[in-house]
């Protein structure tokens, strides 16, 4: 796909306090592949050992590809998903 | 807004969502239970309203339902609209004159002088192993008394379009939640459920059933957890040549018999399949209703529903006592 360098790469961007896993696992995902979002918008819910966190857009644009689908685990600083910049 | 078309909520989200504009829209609608204000819900019900709305207005509650049930009852009748939790629907035991004798008979009783503007909010269902003290859904146990409005959503779209509803009502609502439905980490949620909703607010009214996927052979009325079993089986049934129709009740009180008596007629056959106790319950009315209605139509009936047993916690054991897929094609092939 042309124009890949400037997908932006979804992470997990402040990794939640109190915890002592460096492992988490994508909950939900609120937007498919291929979906418009906002920067801002909610993209997933991921869980670290019990705590729910949120992840958003970095960026206005479209979701081109999800790489941790539901139930995968990922580690920190993992790459979730990529967003294709408007 | 881009996000509007392309976003999906999972149940509890949605719930939350309309409670949350409901809330932002008047003073009065609050919410009350246990562990609902700092854990948001042990179902994720509440997730996100203490942090917006505080402390007054999502109040945790001592562990004594009779005492917040009665107070929420009180608080409506005084015109406020309070939208009170029961952890389980299991607990209902410790409260129930509130709920069944004050709730839902208070606006008879005074001859129509006083409404009882409140919802009951109750988790229900099973398939996780916590027994038989807190895996029962009891559909049929509220939908027997009158007074009350009882509706289970089964999606994030009927989640929030129910919840506008209820809150809007004048009447007591009593709303149950499958914990199995709300997308909780621990607690995968089957792919279904979870569906686009849209931003702006609507209601879905009472009373009318959702026909989820149109057939020709067989009509399997149901609600909550198993409408997405139901579905599965039909794409199996499908694949043998049987063509379902199913259909989401999304409320039992008040029944859309209307919907159901008309799949029947055109399908000859009725598969009803319940999470609650067989004997006295969901099935039997269902059953009952288009018999009255249209005796002639019915070919052939099966019901699926909990053996009158206590919910066993053993996963096997559960998993035998709680119809599946599997289950519900069997059913609906007997009927062929």
């Amino acid at each position: 796909m042309s124009g890949e360098s400037d997908r932006v790469a979804v992470t997990l961007g402040e990794w939640p306090e109190d915890t002592d896993s460096d492992e988490g696992v994508v909950v939900n995902w609120f937007v498919r592949e291929g979906a418009t979002v906002d920067e801002g918008a909610d993209l997933c819910e991921v869980q670290v050992e019990k705590v729910s966190v949120d992840v958003h857009a970095p960026a206005a644009g479209t979701l081109d590809e999800i790489v941790c689908g539901e139930d995968d685990e990922f580690a920190r600083g993992d790459t979730l998903a990529w967003l294709e910049p408007n | 807004m881009a996000e509007t078309i392309d976003r999906e909520l999972t149940m509890s989200r949605a719930m939350v969502e309309a409670i949350a504009t409901e809330m932002r829209e008047n003073d009065e609608v609050f919410y009350m239970g246990e562990d609902v204000a700092d854990y948001g819900g042990i179902f994720d019900s509440t997730e996100g309203l203490r942090e917006e709305f505080g402390y007054d207005r999502v109040m945790d509650v001592p562990i004594s339902e009779t005492a917040y049930l009665g107070a929420a009852v009180g608080a409506a009748q005084e015109g406020m609209r309070p939208i009170a939790e029961l952890m389980f629907v299991d607990f209902f035991g410790v409260a129930m004159d509130q709920i069944y004798n004050q709730m839902a008979k208070n606006t008879y009783m005074s001859g129509g002088n006083v409404s009882v503007p409140m919802v009951l909010t109750a988790a229900v269902g099973g398939t996780y192993n916590d027994a038989a003290q807190h895996s029962q859904t009891l559909y049929g146990t509220f939908s027997h008394l009158p007074g009350m409005k009882i509706v289970v959503p089964s999606t994030a779209y009927e989640a929030k379009g129910l919840m506008h509803n209820a809150i809007r009502d004048d009447d007591p609502v009593m709303y149950m939640f499958h914990k199995r439905l709300m997308g909780i980490g621990w607690m995968p949620a089957p792919d279904g459920p979870k569906t686009p909703v849209p931003e702006t607010d609507y209601a879905i009214p009472f009373g009318s059933a959702d026909v989820k996927r149109e057939g020709e052979d067989v009509t399997i009325v149901t609600l909550g957890l198993h409408v997405h079993r139901a579905l599965e089986a039909a794409e199996s049934l499908a694949a043998d040549g049987v063509d379902a129709e199913v259909i989401d009740l999304r409320s039992l009180v008040p029944l859309d018999t209307e919907t159901v008596v008309a799949s029947v007629e055109k399908t000859g056959n009725l598969v009803v399949v319940d999470e609650d106790y067989q004997s006295y319950g969901v099935t039997g009315e269902i059953i009952a209703s288009v018999a009255e209605e249209s005796l002639g139509a019915l070919d052939s009936v099966e019901r699926l529903a909990l053996p009158d047993v206590p919910i066993p916690y053993a996963r096997p054991l559960e998993n035998e006592v709680i119809p599946d897929a599997a289950d519900i094609e069997t059913a609906a092939k007997r009927t062929q």
